[in-house]
Formats: structure tokens, sequence, C-alpha cells
């Protein structure tokens, strides 16, 4: 009688052990597959990279560049070939895509950011309000990256603001 | 009682191997998922152009794409094929599928040759300017 129940219970453990080898096998496949079938978000180091190469192509060794401020004035010809100047492009691999990428420089006189005494913008500015939401709650739209920093132009110091924006959500969310 | 003794020990042993070789199998799986061809082609893809966004005109980046060779080796496209440049955008193909392609902004010459089987060189230059001789 107590062999009989010891090798039902025995059987019953096996049972149980094959179901939890199923579970955990479920559970392995879909977690490998969750995690490799997501693509890799590279967007916030892009964005960062982006600000970076502006920063350096405007105040190259932290002066400001003679090809952005000249004689007490900014130079429009760089606004207008901003793109060129810094070694920029932004076109689409796709000619039916819109441009996944924006950049805004803002340079302030004053210490309060308010009213920029020159601005440059390139790219798509479509998602610029998109930048005010929460990226963790809102990982399908783009990846926002603010840089500030300091330039000293014969005794004036101005605020050189960087807004820098990479959309690409096809290939970085799933 | 010798013989009852023996055959828990057998049945446990049994069930220990039997345990040992659903891990390695599921290992051997989750190993073989990150090395796949698609997985590859992305981050190698990502990883080319991330590279080329901080690179100066100038600069040579040799990478090694061992895994990516093996990979292109037993899907059979030839190794110097694997990556290709086209305007602003990389491709990297490891199976005979179209490849990822991935664009960077950095508006530079990008050339790139294998050396050593299994490096990739990638040598970064500044554009020509089409229609006038530099000063």
């Amino acid at each position: 009688m107590i062999l009989q129940d010891k090798r039902g219970e025995e059987k019953m453990i096996s049972i149980y052990w094959f179901i939890i080898l199923l579970l955990v096998t479920t559970g392995i496949i879909v977690m490998v597959n969750l995690f490799y079938g997501s693509p890799y978000d590279v967007r916030e180091i892009e964005a960062n990279i982006l600000a970076e190469d502006v920063a350096n192509c405007i105040s190259p060794a932290g002066n400001l560049s003679s090809e952005v401020y000249m004689n007490g004035v900014f130079r429009e010809d760089f606004r207008d070939f901003f793109l060129e100047k810094c070694n920029l492009t932004f076109d689409s691999s796709n000619p039916f895509e819109d441009t996944q990428y924006y950049v805004e420089v803002n340079f302030y006189k004053s210490i309060v950011l308010k009213d920029p005494d020159f601005t440059i913008s390139e790219g798509n500015p479509n998602w610029k309000p998109d930048c005010e939401l929460n990226p963790k709650k809102h990982k399908n739209l783009v990846r926002c990256v603010e840089k500030q920093f300091y330039v000293n132009v014969k005794g004036d110091i101005y605020t050189v603001k960087i807004l820098s924006m990479v959309g690409k959500t096809e290939q970085n969310v799933k | 009682m010798r013989s009852k003794r023996g055959q828990i020990l057998v049945e446990n042993l049994i069930f220990i191997i039997l345990n040992l070789a659903f891990l390695a199998i599921m290992f051997l799986f989750v190993i073989k998922q990150g090395a796949g061809a698609t997985i590859l082609e992305q981050t190698y893809a990502k990883q080319i152009s991330l590279i080329i966004d901080s690179a100066q005109p100038g600069a040579i980046i040799k990478i090694n794409m061992a895994d990516a060779k093996e990979v292109a080796d037993e899907k059979g496209v030839p190794f110097v094929d694997v990556v290709s440049f086209n305007k602003n955008s990389v491709t990297v193909k490891l199976s005979k599928g179209g490849g990822y392609t991935y664009t960077f902004f950095n508006n530079v010459e990008v050339n790139s040759y294998v050396v050593e089987d299994v490096f990739y060189v990638i040598t970064v230059d500044r554009k020509m300017k089409s229609g006038g001789a530099t000063p």
C-alpha cells in the first residue's frame, strides 16, 4: 500500500517537473524573442554625437569660429550654408522619406535664455514639440538632446544652446 | 536493500543528466539567437554608422568582424561584400537578403577594405567638392 502511494507520488512529481520544464522553455523562448526581436535604440547616442559635432563646428577650440561671428556680427552666410560648413548631411536613404534629423543652435548674449541674438536651424522641425514629452513614456517619439556652453567673444560671454533631434523611429523602436 | 538504493541512484543520475541536457540546449538556443545574421547585420550597421558620425576626416578605423565572417561564410556571402557604403548610408549584408542599412549624418567620403581575413578597415576622408578645386 505504501509502495503504491510512493510510486504514484513519483509519477505526479515527474508530471509536475515536465510542466515546469515546459513553462521554463516557453519563458526563455519568449524572453529571448522579446530581447532580440526589438531593435537597438541608438538615437540618443546619435543625437549626442550630432550636438557635439555642431559644437565643434561652431567653436572649434573653445572660441567662436570666425565663420560664425566676424566684425561684431553673426554671419548670415554661415546660417544659409550651415550643413555644408559643418560637414553635415541630413539626406535620407529613402527619397520619399522626410529628413530624420533636426538641429537648432541659439546664441544668447544675456544669462537669461530668452530671445536669442542669433539662431541657426536645419532639418525637420515638426518633431520639436515632442521633445517636451518624457522619452521613457513615449518611446515611439524622437530622441532629443540639449547641450549648452559658453563662448568668449572679445570680452562678451555668449551662451550657446544646441538642440539636436533624431527620428528614425522605425529602425530603433519596435 | 542494495539493489533498491542502486536503482534510486541511477534514476537520480538520469534525472540530473536530463536536466543538464535541457539547460545546455537552452543555453545554445540563447547563444544562437544572439549570433543570428539579422541581429549582427543591425548591430554592425549601427555601430559603423555611429563610428563614422563621430569620426574626423583622415580617420582610419579597424573593426574586428570575426563573428560576422563566420555567419557570412555559412550563408555563402563573400566577406568583401559584407559592408558597403552608398552616399551617407552603410549596408551590412550577412545573408542572401538585402541586408541592413543605416544612415549617418557626417558628410564625408567613406571607403572600406578587408585586412587579415576578419578585419574591416574604414577610411574617412573629406568629401571632394564637385566642380571646383580647393585652394
